[in-house]
């Protein structure tokens, strides 16, 4: 069995406003395995960010705060690491990329700089070394002219070039881990391919496990080995890629798959899922989906349903599954 | 692996770097002749020379890098904030004012020499009507003094020579200006927004701190100060700057908040960045063009605040500061008004040309105003 770099266990993040307590991410387990990508799918709102700045401790406190879990990196449990021994972990061992590479990079400097600057903080490299660095990154992610793009103010590039100078600069200093937050939203369709593939590449050639976060189902697909569906904070399904699209046992999960539009079919309204993510603040009881399922039993109402599994390596956080084995 | 996580370097080593070595050997060459100056030798250099070195190592070492890679945007800003005649203009005057202080004094005469028989001389073209009793005859004769090319300012009651004294006066005015609207500018910029970047309490604390020093009549401390410790100019700068920079940390404060939320901050600090060099290398460039436009509109205060001093009687008196050549020129307005007209039209101009290029900067910094 490939080895664990990440586990977390019964991670919560909850927010305290003044409105009241937001469990954003209320008891979630995975298991992110090396040079291996686990998606984490689900509506806006529902956790998914909030995780990801977990791990890397970057939850605004206050009104953040972890309030319970376990996460591992390797065998340190970043939740009781002193916050120095934190932030030399973030960026070299673990690396994030951000959604919008617009706003995610500095404005007042040129690209190579910022990777440059990167670089020589981690790895302690000299100006020189880190310069040639700076232009092997870029041209690992697909830059044709690394040179002249290095001389680039950010907002002098397209959406996708920036994007990808974003992901080289998180790769700068070889991250195990490399955490991304929606990196496709912000780039055009035939981009979105291109970047697929660079984190494909990634994944492959530099044995880096990636944490890829995404509400489209179609890039899971592309990319994912493992899928977490989250809901509300809570996971809903988890399961191999393949194992969740052609058979999601969860009603959300199926709901979502429903909802993709296909191209091969003529609709005149696209599928939703009936009703609102839940508030936060206030949630339902029972199961967070009981409001929008059709399949809702009387038991959803009252009890959080545990994780059921249905297959190997699939659970399912569902009622409907009472009868396997937990 | 978690051998890995041992070897991980606290922060980036920089040794080898030439361009640190050679910093690194200038500075500590200064530090000896500091030593050697203190300890065996007389002097070498003055403490003055000391800070003019220190701080052109430093422009040397870091302006002139930071320049040269920000040439394009430098280039960008001329292109917007030439389009402003008014803030040329005064660019260009402070920039004859900065030539010549520098090696102004280089061609005048000594500014301290004092020369009765060259007393009230009128600037060339006009003459000065003198009521003097001659001795000789017993009687009150006029004396036509007409004014010479020698002394094109003309000469004050104790004929020392005008041009000199504004051309070594237009240097204690920039020496004051800068040095301390540099201090201002550095402690308001580093307050600011290290209050702005933590934020709850830490921001409430330095907040707080700035509105006493806000409320503290600064004018009045000068005064004590100066009663207290003897007027000496090192010391007015040092007041001024301490007590000057509380309007720059709220304006940066202010700015800072909005850019604290942007996401490179937060994409900063995921890749590993401490508090400090977000602050240093994040925050501040963010704010430099405003700093930039803070500085230059605060100089001019700086500069008046000092003749204010000296005009009331409290400035340095062994340097000749446009404001100290102003108190003794105001006695005679009635006679010999150009003592006084002088410094007035240079700390006239100085001012203007400070807010002028100060505006023009905001205009040329503002992305809303097309200019």
């Amino acid at each position: 069995m490939t080895e664990t770099i990440l586990r977390i266990r019964n991670l919560r993040t909850y927010f305290f406003t003044r409105r009241g307590t937001v469990k954003a991410v209320d008891g979630i387990d995975f298991d992110l395995l090396k040079s291996k990508c686990l998606c984490l799918v689900g509506e806006s709102g529902c956790g998914k960010t909030v995780t990801a700045l977990s791990i890397l401790g970057l939850i605004d406190s206050p009104p953040g705060r972890i309030v319970g879990g376990e996460i591992y990196y390797n065998n340190l449990n970043l939740l009781e690491c002193p916050p120095d021994q934190l932030r030399r972990i973030r960026g070299k061992e673990i690396a994030m990329v951000f959604q919008d590479a617009q706003s995610a990079l500095n404005p007042v400097f040129t690209i190579g700089n910022q990777i440059v600057e990167q670089v020589k903080l981690h790895l302690g490299a000299t100006t020189r070394e880190a310069k040639e660095k700076a232009l092997s990154l870029l041209e690992e992610v697909g830059i044709p002219t690394p040179e002249k793009v290095a001389n680039y103010y950010p907002h002098q590039l397209s959406g996708g070039m920036r994007q990808r100078a974003m992901i080289a600069m998180s790769l700068s200093c070889d991250p195990q881990i490399l955490i991304a937050d929606e990196p496709t939203t912000a780039v055009d369709v035939t981009v979105k391919a291109q970047i697929l593939d660079i984190f494909n590449q990634l994944k492959n050639t530099r044995q880096m496990s990636l944490l890829f976060i995404t509400h489209d189902l179609g890039i899971v697909s592309e990319i994912g080995d493992r899928i977490l569906v989250m809901y509300g904070g809570r996971v809903a399904e988890a399961a191999t890629v393949s194992g969740l699209l052609n058979n999601p046992k969860h009603p959300y999960t199926a709901s979502l798959i429903r909802c993709l539009p296909d191209i091969t079919q003529v609709k005149d309204r696209l599928e939703t899922i009936p009703g609102t993510v839940p508030s936060l603040i206030d949630p339902p009881g029972g199961c967070l989906f009981h409001p929008r399922c059709d399949k809702a039993l009387a038991i959803c109402r009252e009890e959080t349903p545990p994780p059921f599994i249905v297959a190997e390596g699939h659970t399912v956080f569902c009622h409907l599954y009472s009868h396997l084995e937990r | 692996m978690t051998n890995r996580l041992k070897n991980i370097k606290p922060i980036a080593q920089k040794v080898g770097d030439v361009k640190n070595s050679i910093f690194i050997t200038v500075i500590a060459l200064l530090g000896i002749t500091l030593l050697l100056d203190i300890f065996v030798v007389e002097k070498i250099f003055n403490p003055l020379t000391y800070l003019y070195i220190v701080l052109g190592i430093l422009f040397v070492r870091y302006g002139i890098p930071l320049l040269y890679t920000s040439r394009r945007l430098i280039q960008y800003y001329w292109q917007r904030a030439s389009r402003n005649k008014l803030a040329v203009g005064g660019l260009a005057f402070i920039l004859f004012l900065i030539l010549l202080a520098l090696i102004g004094p280089l061609f005048t005469a000594d500014p301290t020499a004092v020369n009765f028989e060259e007393k009230n001389l009128p600037p060339p073209g006009f003459t000065l009507e003198e009521s003097v009793y001659d001795l000789k005859t017993g009687q009150f004769i006029t004396n036509r003094i007409t004014g010479t090319t020698q002394h094109p300012l003309g000469t004050d009651d104790k004929g020392r020579d005008l041009l000199a004294m504004i051309i070594s006066g237009a240097r204690v005015s920039l020496q004051v200006g800068l040095f301390a609207t540099g201090i201002a500018i550095a402690l308001g910029t580093l307050i600011g927004v290290t209050a702005a970047y933590l934020g709850g309490k830490m921001d409430n604390v330095l907040m707080r701190f700035t509105d006493i020093m806000m409320t503290f009549p600064f004018f009045l401390l000068l005064v004590f100060i100066v009663f207290i410790f003897g007027p000496n100019l090192a010391l007015i700068v040092i007041v001024i700057g301490l007590t000057g920079w509380t309007g720059t940390a709220r304006l940066i404060r202010s700015e800072t908040l909005s850019l604290r939320t942007r996401e490179f901050i937060m994409a900063s600090k995921a890749l590993g960045a401490s508090d400090g060099r977000i602050i240093l290398s994040h925050l501040i460039p963010n704010v430099i063009s405003l700093i930039i436009v803070i500085a230059t509109l605060s100089i001019p205060g700086v500069i008046l605040a000092e003749a204010a001093l000296s005009f009331i009687g409290l400035g340095d008196p062994t340097v000749a500061s446009w404001g100290m050549i102003l108190k003794a020129g105001q006695q005679n307005l009635d006679t010999t008004w150009w003592v006084a007209v002088a410094p007035g039209i240079m700390l006239f101009l100085t001012v203007l040309a400070f807010n002028f290029l100060g505006d023009g900067l905001r205009d040329a910094f503002d992305p809303r105003s097309n200019v």
